[in-house]
């Protein structure tokens, strides 16, 4: 297996790993999140929004920079 | 009602110009309530609802400004998707990415940061400092920037040969300065821009197009609070303010993109740190 194909592969898991964490964020409660999740806090009913925004996010680009790196060898490639 | 109708056009007037131009937009609109004794703080929640209107104003204008080049950009992005990869000659699908790249960093950095930095620095008095210090920031980039090198190739062509990947995440990275009143986004990426070897005038331009989505998408995010409670009393004058911001915005980024291209940024980091400096002294005093 060469560099490029595993860290596709690499950016596949963590980019639906992040977008899990995304979802994670936006369904739970503050309180209700794992505890070494950032944002955590006991008691609290807060939804972080926008954690799990910024958390889609950097997802997506991992999924975008697989998709890149999985096509042909002509062509330049995002660093996302 | 919380901010009448004078004060919204005023502030409106003030966000529109001081959005573009390199000189914080945040930063005049906490620093001139407190000189003309308004009773507005930046994290007051209406406030905070009033500005979503102005930015918003701020970016639609940016967008039919530079409509042609996003519709160009987004169909660049769209052929690279299909081809999975950037064809070395298509300059808008690599401007595309470098714009997609670059507002990762500041988008991030936004949502994370956004109000934790406006609750440490919510005074005029660290706006101003921080307005003197956007002066140094500025005058320091002209100081250090690399020569462009003249070459015929159209705006969207040189930024695309110019700008690298790692340029982008620094000069997208150097938004989240903005998060601090005082600071300039469109300052900060343009003194990016400038380091890493552009024009004056492409600096701006790919200053304007970074702009775009971050300021688009910040007040998308916050519609709420306007939609909600923060924004009752606050409507009206918001939307008188977003009017008159689209206005200044418009001249703003017509003005500069004729300006930037035979002068440099001195001007303005002048105007800040003397405006800045000023500004603190005053405040020190009163």
């Amino acid at each position: 297996m060469n560099n490029r194909r595993l860290l596709a592969i690499l950016a596949i898991v963590l980019g639906l790993v992040l977008i899990a964490i995304a979802v994670v964020y936006w369904v739970e409660p503050a309180r209700s999140l794992p505890s070494f999740f950032p944002g955590h806090q006991a008691g609290s009913g807060h939804h972080h929004t926008k954690h799990g925004i910024a958390s889609f996010l950097v997802g997506l680009a991992c999924l975008v920079f697989a998709w890149f790196n999985t096509g042909g060898d002509r062509s330049q490639r995002p660093a996302a | 009602m919380p901010i009448s109708y004078f004060q919204g056009a005023m502030l409106g007037l003030l966000q529109g110009v001081s959005e573009l131009f390199p000189v914080s937009s945040l930063g005049h609109s906490v620093i001139l309530p407190r000189l003309v004794g308004w009773n507005i703080h930046q994290n007051d929640k209406f406030f905070i609802a009033f500005l979503v209107a102005t930015h918003l104003a701020t970016a639609i204008v940016l967008l039919g400004f530079f409509w042609r080049d996003w519709v160009r950009i987004v169909k660049g992005l769209g052929r690279s998707l299909r081809d999975r990869g950037i064809a070395p000659d298509d300059a808008d699908a690599k401007l595309g990415w470098l714009l997609v790249v670059g507002t990762i960093p500041a988008g991030i950095l936004g949502l994370l940061l956004d109000n934790a930095l406006r609750s440490v620095f919510a005074s005029a008095q660290s706006a101003a400092i921080f307005l003197c210090l956007n002066g140094f920031l500025l005058y320091g980039a002209e100081l250090l920037r690399r020569r462009a090198p003249e070459v015929a190739e159209d705006d969207d062509t040189r930024i695309a040969r110019q700008v690298g990947w790692r340029d982008t995440v620094l000069v997208g990275s150097a938004q989240a300065l903005a998060l601090i009143p005082g600071f300039s986004r469109s300052g900060a990426t343009m003194a990016g821009g400038l380091l890493v070897g552009l024009s004056h005038k492409d600096a701006a331009r790919f200053a304007f197009l970074l702009a775009t989505p971050i300021i688009g998408a910040a007040a998308a995010l916050k519609l709420p609070e306007l939609a909600g409670s923060s924004g009752n009393g606050v409507r009206g004058p918001a939307l008188v303010g977003a009017l008159c911001s689209a206005a200044t915005a418009y001249l703003a980024v017509r003005f500069l993109m004729r300006y930037f291209e035979r002068n440099t940024l001195t001007p303005f980091a002048i105007y800040c740190f003397l405006a800045g400096g000023a500004c603190a002294i005053y405040f020190a005093l009163t």
